[in-house]
C-alpha cells in the first residue's frame, strides 16, 4: 500500500516539474517548482532520510520560492511591456 | 479495525493528492494554484505522519512539524506577493 503512495508522489514530482517548465507566467512556474521540492522531500522521508527531507523542505520549498518571488518583484518594474 | 482505518485513510489521501494536482494543472488563476499547493502541503504532512506510524520511527513526526511551519511561510510569501508585491 505504501508502494502505491510512493508511486503517486513520484508521479506528482513529474507532473509538477513538467508544469514548472512549461508555464508561461513566472509566478505559476515558481509555485510549481516549490511543489516539486515539496513532493521530493516526502519521497526522502519514504527513503528513510528525515534530515535530508527537513533540509529540502526548508530550502527548496521555503527559501527558494521566497527568493525567486523577490527576484521577480525586483525585475518586474523594469519590464518594457506595460501589459505585463 | 486499526488496519482498516489506516487503509481507508491512505485511499483518501491518494484521492486528495490526485485532485490537488488536477487543480494545480487546470488552475485558472495564481490564487487557485497557491491554494492547491497549500492543500498538498497539509496532505503531505499527513502522509509523513502515516509513514512514521507504518515504519514505527517517530522521529519522522518532527519532520512533519518543521514542514508545517515552513510551508506556512512559503504560502504567506506568495500571498503577499500576489496582493501588493514582496
Amino acid at each position: 500500500m505504501l508502494v502505491w503512495m510512493t508511486l503517486l508522489i513520484c508521479a506528482g514530482i513529474l507532473v509538477s516539474a513538467g508544469l514548472a517548465v512549461t508555464q508561461e507566467k513566472p509566478v505559476s512556474a515558481v509555485i510549481a517548482a516549490g511543489l516539486t521540492s515539496l513532493f521530493a522531500s516526502v519521497t526522502y522521508v519514504f527513503l528513510a532520510a528525515p534530515d535530508v527531507a527537513m533540509t529540502e523542505a526548508s530550502i527548496g520549498s521555503g527559501l527558494a520560492t521566497v527568493i525567486f518571488l523577490y527576484a521577480i518583484n525586483r525585475t518586474r518594474k523594469q519590464d518594457v511591456d506595460p501589459d505585463d | 479495525m486499526a488496519e482498516m482505518i489506516l487503509d481507508a485513510s491512505m485511499i483518501l489521501i491518494a484521492f486528495a493528492i490526485l485532485f490537488g494536482v488536477i487543480r494545480l494543472i487546470k488552475g485558472d488563476t495564481d490564487t487557485d494554484r497557491i491554494i492547491a499547493v497549500d492543500l498538498l502541503t497539509i496532505v503531505s504532512m499527513s502522509v509523513i505522519v502515516l509513514a512514521a506510524h507504518l515504519a514505527e520511527r517517530f522521529i519522522y513526526v518532527d519532520v512533519a512539524i518543521v514542514y508545517g511551519l515552513l510551508s506556512f511561510l512559503g504560502v504567506l510569501a506568495v500571498a503577499r506577493y500576489l496582493e501588493r508585491g514582496l
